[in-house]
């Protein structure tokens, strides 16, 4: 009943708006491209009509639109870092309503206006937003085989975390926060309910535009309770015309493919597609302690024999674009199958030869969203139902050992006899109203609301279908936010969020309501062009996930009375580009960060599942983070660029009391335990262009990875000595790729060494990641311009 | 080179700043230096989540402090059990029905190294027989086809391998139709000695509340021989708990709790008592029974350690507040021969008591033992219990943690 009194509010505002102004009007829509006078595309470029508050910025093909505007004289103004404004006038009169306009901007030779940096031109509007937040731009790694989690490992503050190769489980930290802290986003639709076959481990990198990874603070905008950030994959709408497929094939048995296209015809009805595939058998050895292999003496390495994981996915939408009452209306399906085999739990002692997992998606959606709906106000909505499924199937009448050995016993399932199936019924309905009342205030509203109904269907005693308990939650987040802007001078965000949600466990008789409010700012100052400073603060909430009250069914246990967790959440952050004589360019960004967070959520080993095999989330009474990473990243001319990224976190624990004492907890200020806490990335990269031929390119790259030895227990119990205490190595991976790339960029061949050293590599304790590897991507681009 | 040089700042800086962090990171905790020594004592954390257990030596048992704080071998998780065969030290991983890891451990001047892992299957009673470790893991509900079986174990202590196993029909030594489920084993001559305690479902309940049975098989062929029974008292031992000792003239003693149920409910009749095998024999003595209720005024026996010369350490609890799981955090000296119950002065009150250790040391002298305990200030020691006095003393302070056993390594 609440849900729908949210809706009514919204709609009345939006009601009122529209009252307020709508009338008649004879709309232009201008087009271009913007260069500069050397002839290079300008990607990110400003465009602005004066006088009016519709701006845009250039595509990554320097192009702009801009529709809806009025009869009259105009004068555009395009604007690009490094170089001269240029001002064209314009007199909208009669037709035609598309007006083609060509900008050449003149570069300013001064040494420090020029803050781009290569390899993040086409990203920079994000990154200068007043919250923390990087922008991947993804298509750079386009020549990859990267899905979208490993391409958010080379970002600062970012770890992810897996336990094994292609399709395992994945756990991405973020400034310490991990798990469920972290919410996920595609074109800003929260992915939490997607299931297993769409996942950001299985999304190849191809079908992003770029991905904005946002530390601390989440922008109202996003519509979640995130409390330790967020990432959003921006898919775009690059081309209207296109098609960009690329195939894969490596070690492990390893095939990786992905097709995006799309067709427009030139009235605006569009078809776009996309689908991708990965299979790996994942039998990469791993080295194992001799109570698993029986072989007293050194460690030896088995192979794993049974791990194969594939899936599946295709993503179809059909409607309409750059239509008087849509910017685009699509109709879509998502559908997708993966199929897991399971070669362990939680640890290596707990092997299996048979119990595998399936899972599907099959989930419709609408996507409508419409800028100026009337003069200054964006509407946005998003709705889409999950009617997948997981399924569970554990029926072996075997045990197996890590040489693959079946042996026969006499009671089914490896781990527990289970043949089940569930549907997690899940739905998602989000709303977005924006508007800017002057040039520099503009206020949104925006609405999530999300659904889940776990039905379990047991296929082995299907009389148990009746006796499973209603497994249910609902939540709704009614988000408020209100921004000042003045342009390169300084912006600000105030928002506020209202979270609302009943979880109905009947297991344990529960049926709750809870309400939090949370609230925050966001601001940055630029004290010029090339040097900008921002914090932000949340007062963020966090409301248990389902899979954390209802577990994953996999190695994620349920803990029906896990409690909401709060947090105060301070950042501090400054960018800074700049070059000397033009050639040699720089860019330095750096981050701090505090929280505190009550009621912490912390996964660990559950110590009442068998053989300590599963994780289980519980809350602390209080946790905070100190944490600082940067980056800096340094180009010459436009062929060598070098970056790294560092990351130190300290997370405390703060519980004083444990329960049932009344003296100091021996931990209390003790670092957490398990949790990577210095950590980087570096690489370089080469281009050499026009190689052999004009249009080709051939670029070599190099990436190191480092994350520091951890404790898996807490660090200050136990002897420190290495072979005493249970640690997590210290990790160095290097991993080299090199690309060459025909007529600029239709044909792409390139070749990937991962893990050049075959170093054992471990993100969670002695579950050991793919050794090292080689992979070969074949790739073609075709873009077709309409006019 | 500008690059490199700024990326060594940074790490620099980063370095400096964590240096900085830790180092006012702890109030001023004493530092406890390591304290070697033969004695062992498995140490678990008071943290409820992320915790292993830790184990540490000390030189003595009656002074001094040991601390896992900085000190002790980190064990791979908690819910671990802990046994001695000679010198060796087994430290098993209690796998709730899947295998668990195996440490095996001696000490090497005052200081624990370890020898082999190993893996084994999780089971419900281990003992040292001979030179090797059996272990039992009994089911908790019939087969839905074939016979109930429960699997055995034998490991050697001298190679650290597993040398031979097998399975033993689970209902058979009942002879009532319900699973016998092992309270632990015992090596009694060349035979084991299993007592049970009957059960038809794993919600332990029984229909036979009012039945005490002794499961009898050779070694090491684990050949069923026969069951010992009793009708005078309820089921001998507990859950993972020794009922059986075997004093020095032969003569086998057992206790029961009373603790039998069924519907959440306590059902014997019988009260809490012990009771003996006369040495050779293989049926309970007739002519010997102890109300240990009676004997120390309405207390129930829930744990025993023996200290030689017919003397015990026993837990008690409160017969009203006595359940299937509910450990005394009472002390009494009992004289089997005698048939007495003596209060131990000098140990804390139950009300401060969060716990007392259940796996304990004597050295068999007839008068000494020393047990585990944690206060609720949060503070542990080892209290030294005098038999001869009846008297507990604190000794050894232990920093950190419970304390889930204590063992003497040669």
């Amino acid at each position: 009943m609440q849900i729908a009194a949210h809706y009514k509010y919204i709609w009345l505002i939006l009601f009122l708006i529209i009252g307020f102004s709508v009338q008649a009007q004879e709309k232009y829509t201008i087009e271009g491209m913007v260069r500069s006078t050397t002839g290079e595309l300008l990607i990110g470029a400003g465009i602005k009509v004066l006088g009016t508050n519709k701006s845009t910025v250039t595509d990554n093909e320097g192009k702009f639109k801009i529709h809806d505007i009025r009869t009259g004289d105009h004068k555009i103004s395009v604007r690009y870092l490094g170089y001269v404004e240029s001002v064209q006038k314009l007199v909208l009169v009669g037709t035609p309503v598309i007006r083609q306009l060509k900008f050449n901007l003149k570069s300013i030779h001064n040494d420090l206006a020029e803050v781009v940096v290569m390899g993040r031109t086409a990203v920079k509007e994000v990154n200068r937003q007043a919250f923390n937040v990087t922008a991947v731009d993804a298509t750079k790694l386009y020549n990859t085989t990267m899905d979208i989690s490993s391409a958010l490992d080379r970002v600062a503050g970012v770890r992810v975390r897996e336990t094994g190769g292609v399709g395992s489980s994945f756990n991405i930290s973020l400034n310490g926060f991990s798990g469920k802290h972290i919410r996920y986003f595609i074109d800003g639709i929260p992915m939490d309910n997607f299931g297993s076959s769409f996942q950001i481990n299985n999304i190849p990198i191809n079908v992003a535009e770029r991905v904005e990874v946002y530390k601390g603070v989440v922008p109202m905008w996003l519509g979640s309770d995130a409390l330790g950030g967020a990432v959003n994959i921006v898919t775009g709408n690059k081309h209207r015309n296109y098609v960009d497929a690329s195939y894969s094939y490596g070690s492990f048995n390893t095939h990786r493919g992905v097709i995006n296209a799309a067709a427009t015809s030139k009235s605006g009805f569009t078809v776009q597609v996309s689908a991708f595939q990965n299979y790996s058998d994942n039998n990469y050895k791993v080295q194992l302690p001799s109570r698993l292999t029986n072989v007293q003496g050194p460690e030896i390495s088995l192979p794993r024999f049974h791990d194969v994981y594939h899936n599946e996915t295709l993503i179809a939408n059909v409607g309409v674009i750059d239509k008087s009452f849509a910017d685009n209306l699509l109709f879509g399906i998502t559908m997708g199958q993966n199929y897991k085999e399971m070669q362990t739990g939680a640890r290596p002692d707990e092997v299996f030869g048979a119990f595998h997992r399936r899972g599907n998606i099959v989930m419709p959606s609408l996507k409508y969203k419409k800028t100026n709906l009337i003069k200054g106000m964006d509407v946005t909505i998003n709705a889409n139902y999950n009617l997948g499924f997981e399924r569970n199937i554990d029926t072996a009448r075997a045990s197996y050992n890590w040489y693959g050995l079946r042996t026969p016993k006499a009671a089914y399932g490896e781990r527990a006899h289970t043949d089940a199936k569930y549907y997690n019924h899940n739905g998602l309905a989000t709303a977005m109203v924006s508007y800017k009342i002057s040039e520099r205030h503009s206020v949104a509203i925006n609405n999530v609301f999300s659904t889940f109904n776990r039905e379990t269907k047991d296929l082995l005693i299907p009389a148990n279908d009746k006796l499973d308990p209603t497994k249910k939650m609902d939540k709704n987040v009614l988000g408020f936010g209100y921004s000042y802007d003045i342009d390169n001078k300084w912006s600000a965000n105030f928002f506020g969020k209202y979270i609302y949600q009943n979880n109905i466990i009947e297991s344990k008789n529960l049926n709750n309501v809870t309400e939090k409010i949370g609230y925050g700012f966001a601001i940055a100052y630029f004290f010029n062009p090339n040097l900008q400073v921002r914090t932000s603060y949340e007062m963020a909430n966090r409301m248990p996930e389902a899979t954390e009250i209802f577990g994953d069914l996999e190695n994620q246990d349920p803990n029906p009375t896990l409690k909401p967790e709060k947090s105060d959440n301070f950042n501090i952050g400054m960018i800074y580009g700049f070059s000397l004589n033009k050639e040699h360019r720089f860019s330095v960004t750096a981050n701090g960060i505090y929280r505190y967070s009550s009621d912490f959520i912390y996964n660990t080993i559950n110590l009442l599942s068998k053989a300590q095999g599963k994780t289980i989330s519980n809350n602390k009474e209080g946790v905070s983070t100190i944490g600082v990473d940067g980056e800096v990243r340094y180009s010459y001319k436009n062929w060598l660029s070098i970056g790294g990224t560092m990351t130190y976190q300290y997370l405390q624990n703060l519980q004083k009391y444990e329960d049932g004492y009344t003296s100091e907890s021996d931990v209390y200020l003790d670092q957490m335990p398990n949790i990577p806490y210095l950590f980087g990335n570096l690489d370089a990269s080469v281009s050499l262009r026009d190689i052999g031929k004009k249009g080709d390119h051939l670029t070599v790259g190099y990436n190191l990875l480092y994350v520091n030895q951890f404790w898996l227990y807490w660090p200050s119990l136990g002897s420190s000595n290495m072979a005493d205490k249970n640690g997590i190595p210290t990790q160095l991976a290097h991993d080299v790729n090199l690309v060459y790339s025909m007529k600029n960029g239709r044909y792409n061949i390139s070749l990937e060494a991962k893990n050049l050293t075959d170093k054992p590599l471990y993100d969670n304790f002695s579950l050991q990641k793919p050794g090292r590897g080689f992979y070969l991507n074949l790739r073609y681009f075709f873009n077709k311009n309409q006019q | 080179m500008t690059y490199m040089k700024t990326m060594i700042t940074k790490a620099l800086s980063v370095l400096m700043f964590a240096a900085v962090l830790s180092s006012c990171k702890k109030n001023n905790r004493e530092v406890i230096p390591e304290n070697p020594g033969n004695y062992i004592l498995a140490v678990t954390p008071v943290a409820q989540t992320g915790k292993a257990d830790y184990l540490v030596t000390a030189s003595s048992l009656e002074e001094g402090k040991v601390s896992i704080i900085g000190n002790g071998v980190e064990q791979d998780g908690t819910y671990r059990y802990y046994v001695t065969s000679g010198t060796k030290f087994f430290s098993m991983l209690y796998g709730r029905g899947n295998p668990g890891a195996v440490t095996v451990y001696d000490v090497k001047e005052g200081k624990i190294s370890k020898l082999s892992d190993f893996t084994a299957a999780t089971v419900h009673a281990f003992a040292p027989v001979n030179k090797d470790i059996l272990m039992v893991k009994v089911p908790r509900a019939y087969a839905a086809t074939g016979p109930t079986l429960a699997n055995w174990y034998i490991v050697s202590t001298e190679t650290n391998v597993q040398t031979s196993e097998g399975t033993l029909d689970a209902v058979a030594a009942s002879q009532n139709g319900e699973i016998a489920h092992f309270s632990w084993i015992k090596q009694v001559g060349t035979k084991i000695f299993a007592p049970f305690f009957s059960i038809k479902n794993n919600s332990f309940e029984t229909d036979y509340p009012d039945f005490a049975g002794i499961a009898v098989y050779s070694y090491p062929t684990m050949q069923y021989e026969k069951t010992i029974k009793d009708t005078r008292t309820s089921f001998i031992g507990r859950y993972f708990t020794d009922g059986l000792a075997v004093v020095e003239n032969g003569d086998i003693y057992a206790f029961s709790s009373s603790v039998a149920q069924k519907g959440g409910v306590l059902t014997s009749t019988k009260p809490s008592s012990i009771t003996r095998i006369k040495a050779g024999t293989t049926e309970f003595d007739q002519t010997y029974l102890m109300n240990f209720e009676t004997a120390s005024n309405g207390y129930v026996i829930t744990n025993w350690l023996y200290v030689g010369q017919n003397k015990f350490i026993a837990n008690l609890e409160v017969k009203a507040t006595t359940g299937a799981y509910v450990d005394g955090k009472r002390l009494a000296i009992v004289d089997v021969v005698n048939k007495t119950v003596s209060m131990v002065t000098g140990f804390p009150d139950a009300a401060s008591i969060v716990n007392v250790t259940v796996n304990n040391y004597s050295p068999k002298d007839g008068k000494t033992g020393y047990m585990g305990v944690n206060l609720t200030d949060g503070t542990t020691w080892v209290y030294k219990v005098d038999a001869s006095t009846n008297t507990a003393t604190r000794g050894l302070k232990v920093e950190g943690g419970l304390i889930t056993a204590i063992q003497h390594v040669k």
